[in-house]
């Protein structure tokens, strides 16, 4: 069977930030080709028009005035955030990659 | 001398001063307690959609007609697809499709010599979370994520560290005089990433990218560092590879961040929430009339009115004096000028203020030049009476009636004045009528102090030369 390449899955990997193990190389390998393989099947439908359909909304886009202020409070939000040192949200160290 | 021609383009993102961000609404307030202007759409929660600010899309309109662009009046966005704790929702909002300025152009002057800069596109988007970083965690703050930016891409158009200071100085000018922006570089609202590369003939080499560059004046020095690394990789034989660097202000160098992720690996894609609108034509006129004089305007028409290169430069860089002097210039913008950028700012700079903070106003400066110009006031008077009038406001009659700064205009009473310095100090006559002209300036000078200052100089010195030549 058809796979991606070693460094195709890593690239995908480094893309998404995602630490992977050398058996997940070798399943990933297999299944994000699969998944590329199901992407590749839009090209046979016949009815693509020329025009992208980005929305089926039709109504147009709302815009907002730059008066219209509505603030949440943070504390509702902290139950959601695993590490935080103050008001500040901890995540690991993302510099230097 | 290098062999090596530099060329640098530049890509600056500038925040837009808006009251709220660019798609939730939420205050756009720099320097707010962290995390205290957020919501669901700001720390993208599911579900939480997008909803366009129209102030946002009339201010980067405004900044696209001040660059000479041509304008997409369709209106639509695309995803830009990366991840990073500082961007929760996976993607960025941006304009990749339809940028909404194009083809544009500033006019820069380095050395006397104007040059065109063309600018590829400007176009909208979202700024991510603010982030701190410490050794072993990083630590966010969602009051900057979704504050509306403006990205201005330049053409690879210049060629010296002059030319590229000359352009963001002067696409921070506009900008500011705009209303635009607040273009702080020192608090982020202005951000330039700079490309360079080298080559010894006119093809292109191949560029890097330099980011988080802290002034105007260290875009000069990253390239020329940058150009200078980029040599000695040739000269070595080496090859330079595309990549992401950042510039350390210490070392003056610059450093690998990254090797560049390309377009394809950010998998653009037309932003599904929110659906394409059109700008039109009586909104891209009433956006027109909105926008103020701008710099080379100001500075043609100061020059016009006979203010010096030196006054005209220091109230350009002044947005808040420059102002101020729109507003009370009409009697007389020379005297106007030279208060302004000498005792007034230099009264402001020693006590760390603004204009909004003293009490010197419109109507009391006015007040004042008109003296001036009559001369019903001596430059000495100015001096003591311009701290007082910021400091304590008020109007100028009464001040120099106060601190007994009336002149003396009458003739007869001067004229006793006159006579009793003229007879109390003959050397000096006698040196002014063997030609010494300096006596003059002493015997002027004697009387203002007989007078306490209060002598009006134009009619004393009339009454003086008359009185020593019968």
């Amino acid at each position: 069977m058809e796979k991606l390449s070693k460094e195709e899955v890593l690239h995908v990997a480094r893309l998404a930030r995602i630490a992977v193990s050398e058996d997940e190389i070798e399943k990933y390998q297999i299944s994000l080709k699969q998944l590329l393989d199901d992407v590749e099947k839009i090209k046979d439908i016949n009815d693509i028009s020329e025009d992208v359909l980005v929305t089926p909304a039709f109504e147009g886009c709302k815009l907002r005035s730059d008066d219209e202020v509505d603030t949440t409070d943070f504390s509702k939000f902290k139950s959601n955030i695993p590490h935080s040192v103050g008001d500040f949200i901890e995540v690991p160290v993302m510099i230097n990659e | 001398m290098s062999n090596y021609k530099k060329t640098v383009g530049i890509e600056v993102h500038c925040e837009l001063k808006t009251k709220t961000k660019m798609f939730s609404n939420t205050l756009n307030n720099y320097g707010a307690k962290e995390n205290s202007q957020v919501n669901t759409i700001d720390l993208a929660y599911p579900g939480s959609l997008p909803l366009v600010n129209k102030g946002a899309i009339n201010l980067a309109l405004k900044a696209a007609l001040i660059l000479n662009c041509k304008i997409n009046k369709l209106v639509c966005f695309d995803r830009k697809n990366y991840f990073y704790p500082d961007l929760p929702k996976g993607y960025q909002i941006t304009q990749a499709r339809h940028p909404i300025g194009v083809d544009g152009y500033v006019m820069i002057n380095v050395g006397g010599i104007d040059k065109k800069v063309r600018i590829h596109d400007i176009h909208i988007e979202e700024d991510t979370a603010k982030s701190i970083h410490q050794t072993d965690k990083s630590y966010l703050d969602f009051n900057r994520s979704g504050v509306p930016l403006i990205e201005i891409v330049t053409e690879a158009d210049m060629h010296t560290e002059e030319e590229a200071m000359a352009y963001l100085t002067k696409l921070r000018e506009l900008f500011v005089y705009a209303d635009i922006s607040d273009c702080k570089m020192e608090e982020g609202s202005m951000r330039c990433d700079v490309n360079v590369s080298i080559s010894k003939d006119d093809t292109l080499g191949v560029r890097t990218e330099t980011k988080n560059i802290g002034s105007i004046s260290s875009v000069g020095k990253a390239i020329t560092a940058e150009s200078i690394r980029q040599e000695e990789i040739l000269e070595n034989g080496g090859v330079i590879v595309e990549e992401t660097r950042r510039f350390d202000e210490k070392d003056c160098k610059t450093i690998l961040m990254r090797v560049k992720e390309t377009g394809n690996d950010y998998r653009y894609f037309p932003e599904p929430n929110i659906p394409e609108f059109e700008i039109t034509d009586d909104e891209i006129n009433s956006v027109k009339s909105e926008i103020p004089k701008l710099p080379d305007e100001l500075r043609s028409e100061y020059r016009t009115l006979g203010v010096n290169e030196n006054n005209i430069k220091t109230l350009i860089s002044n947005r808040e004096l420059c102002s101020f002097f729109e507003k009370v210039k009409e009697f007389d913008p020379i005297i106007t000028s030279n208060l302004i950028t000498g005792d007034i700012l230099s009264y402001l700079n020693k006590n760390n203020l603004s204009l909004k903070d003293i009490k010197l106003n419109e109507d009391n400066l006015k007040e004042l030049v008109k003296k001036i110009k009559n001369s019903e006031i001596s430059s000495k008077q100015v001096k003591t009476l311009l701290p007082i009038l910021m400091e304590k406001g008020g109007n100028v009659e009464d001040i120099m009636k106060e601190h007994g700064m009336v002149q003396i205009s009458d003739d007869s009473a001067l004229q006793t004045i006159v006579d009793k310095v003229i007879s109390t100090n003959p050397e000096s006559v006698n040196d002014y009528k063997n030609g010494k002209d300096r006596a003059l300036k002493y015997l002027m000078g004697q009387i203002m102090k007989e007078s306490r200052g209060q002598a009006n100089p134009v009619t004393v010195n009339k009454l003086l030369i008359e009185t020593l030549n019968k």
